[in-house]
């Protein structure tokens, strides 16, 4: 398995940003948003999670994990109507981050 | 086939942690601790925030109160112009309520602590307050026994009054039925004509429990009613449809004109509202939630890598074993779930201990603070919530990594 440095690079971020979004999970302002939404913002928290870790073993489903999670995210986002600055950089380091992962996407390992 | 894999993968995990008890304990107890102090700081801000919006909503909905203070100030606040300004006077609740459009109700309130007696009972620092007959509709309470009194009774200032549970308590500690009986207020014999319901601790001080109500015409017989201690306010509630900016509006033309005040002079009276007194609390009880979601988010963060080393032990330790699963024609898939399973089993039961606990410190603190402290259905989704999320997470890369494994060479492991 060989790595590129970017892959590694774009893990790193995630499992930072896992780290620091973890504990907007239960921040009040997600809270106050409903009953299932610290739930549904978990979920998706995980999963952008399990992405990482599929990118970091240079696996397919990594990305489209990620893909998933990056659109699911998005989506959330503009269900609740969060839309401040980090929205917006959040959406534009994402799509970086797609496009540099469908470029190495036909070499990576297909299998789980 | 799904159900199969996770029943399996869930009785494989089952019988890793029974075997290892000690370590299931001591890796369960970080997330037990965490969880125990995220959703117990939940639960009392929770609490807490109820606690004051009932208290601000017994003071009224969509209430506007002319007083000499406001509630709220900035930093800029020149506190030593407010010094002389007049109190609220009931003559101008007359003429306030002659002239306003926009009001439903409206009432006039004085209160000051004062000894009640009954025979050999004595309650000293009860609060005494002198209500108008109006005030009775502006503000929030309920009667469990007798009667709220009559608009002759208030009007030609009876001497009868209404006690809180605290006082009946206090007055009539032998059971017997206050309704009917004599009792001193501030010296003067009053006949309780009613008892308001217990409605239990105040966050803002304000429980109808430690209260005494008389008419307002009988109040002014003991009570100094231009003083700025027997805290003297008017209580106006809007008409349906009628906003309490627009209440506002009016009730400042009215007041300065009563006042006499010219153009250019400023308010002398403060027009409070029970929304911005909620607002000033949302503001508080947001930075108390985010300040213990952080601490106890980073808490359970320590607690799940606790668990993923722990998940790492039990993958060295069971390598051999995968490798034989494997080699039986177990597929990566299952190995994944069954260290994942048992990852997300530990932080669950962890959870599930931490709400006990948190359900426990509730019990006690009830008693303790005479508060209605509560774990709420919400709290609990949320600790299984980050129960099974921290599990997700902390074993991922373990169970991922035991997946990978080499069915030969892990066949050989020690």
């Amino acid at each position: 398995m060989n790595r590129p440095k970017i892959i590694t690079f774009i893990c790193i971020v995630g499992y930072l940003s896992v780290v620091f979004t973890f504990p907007q999970v239960f921040s009040p302002q997600i809270k106050k948003l409903g009953v299932l939404m610290p739930a549904i913002y978990g979920i998706l928290v995980a999963a952008n999670f399990m992405a990482c870790v599929g990118l970091w073993y240079y696996k397919q489903w990594g990305v489209r994990l990620y893909l998933i999670s990056v659109f699911a995210k998005t989506l959330f986002y503009l269900l609740v109507n969060q839309l401040g600055f980090g929205f917006y950089f959040n959406i534009i380091l994402s799509f970086i981050f797609i496009i540099i992962l469908l470029r190495f996407y036909p070499k990576m390992n297909p299998n789980l | 086939m799904v159900f199969t894999l996770l029943k399996e993968s869930i009785i494989f995990a089952w019988g890793a942690l029974v075997a290892n008890k000690l370590r299931t304990f001591l890796s369960l107890l970080g997330i037990t601790i965490g969880i125990f102090a995220i959703i117990t700081v939940f639960t009392i801000v929770d609490s807490l925030e109820r606690n004051i919006r009932v208290s601000v909503q017994s003071l009224g909905d969509n209430v506007v109160f002319v007083m000499k203070w406001p509630w709220t100030f900035g930093p800029d606040y020149p506190w030593w112009k407010y010094m002389n300004r007049p109190v609220p006077m009931y003559a101008e609740l007359d003429q306030v309520q002659r002239k306003a459009k926009s009001i439903q109700a409206i009432g006039f309130r004085i209160g000051a602590r004062k000894v009640l007696k009954h025979n050999n009972s004595t309650v000293e620092n009860a609060i005494v307050s002198g209500w108008s007959y109006g005030y009775g509709q502006v503000k929030s309470f309920e009667i469990s026994d007798g009667r709220y009194f009559r608009e002759d009774e208030a009007e030609g200032g009876y001497n009868v009054v209404l006690l809180g549970s605290t006082l009946v308590d206090g007055l009539f500690p032998n059971n017997e039925d206050p309704i009917g009986k004599s009792i001193k207020v501030a010296g003067r014999t009053c006949k309780v004509i009613g008892l308001f319901k217990k409605e239990g601790e105040s966050m803002l001080g304000n429980s109808m429990d430690n209260q005494a109500i008389v008419p307002y015409n009988f109040a002014r017989l003991f009570m100094d009613v231009k003083s700025e201690n027997s805290d003297p306010f008017i209580a106006a509630k809007a008409k349906p449809g009628v906003t309490n900016e627009q209440l506002k509006d009016e009730l400042t033309g009215i007041m300065r004109g009563i006042r006499g005040l010219k153009p250019v002079a400023d308010d002398d009276f403060a027009l409070n509202e029970t929304n911005l007194l909620s607002k000033n609390f949302d503001g508080l009880f947001d930075i108390v939630g985010i300040a213990g979601a952080i601490i106890g988010g980073f808490s359970i963060l320590v607690g799940g890598f606790g668990i993923a080393n722990i998940m790492f032990v039990s993958v060295r330790e069971r390598t051999n074993l995968i490798g034989i699963q494997k080699s039986l024609g177990a597929k990566n898939l299952f190995i994944l779930v069954q260290f994942l399973g048992e990852s997300v089993m530990l932080s669950t039961i962890g959870g599930f201990f931490g709400l006990l606990l948190t359900y426990f410190i509730a019990l006690l603190g009830k008693d303790a603070i005479d508060m209605d402290i509560s774990l709420t259905s919400t709290n609990i989704i949320l600790g299984f919530t980050i129960s099974i999320l921290i599990g997700i997470i902390s074993g991922f890369i373990p169970a991922y990594s035991a997946a990978q494994l080499d069915p030969v060479e892990a066949i050989r492991s020690n």
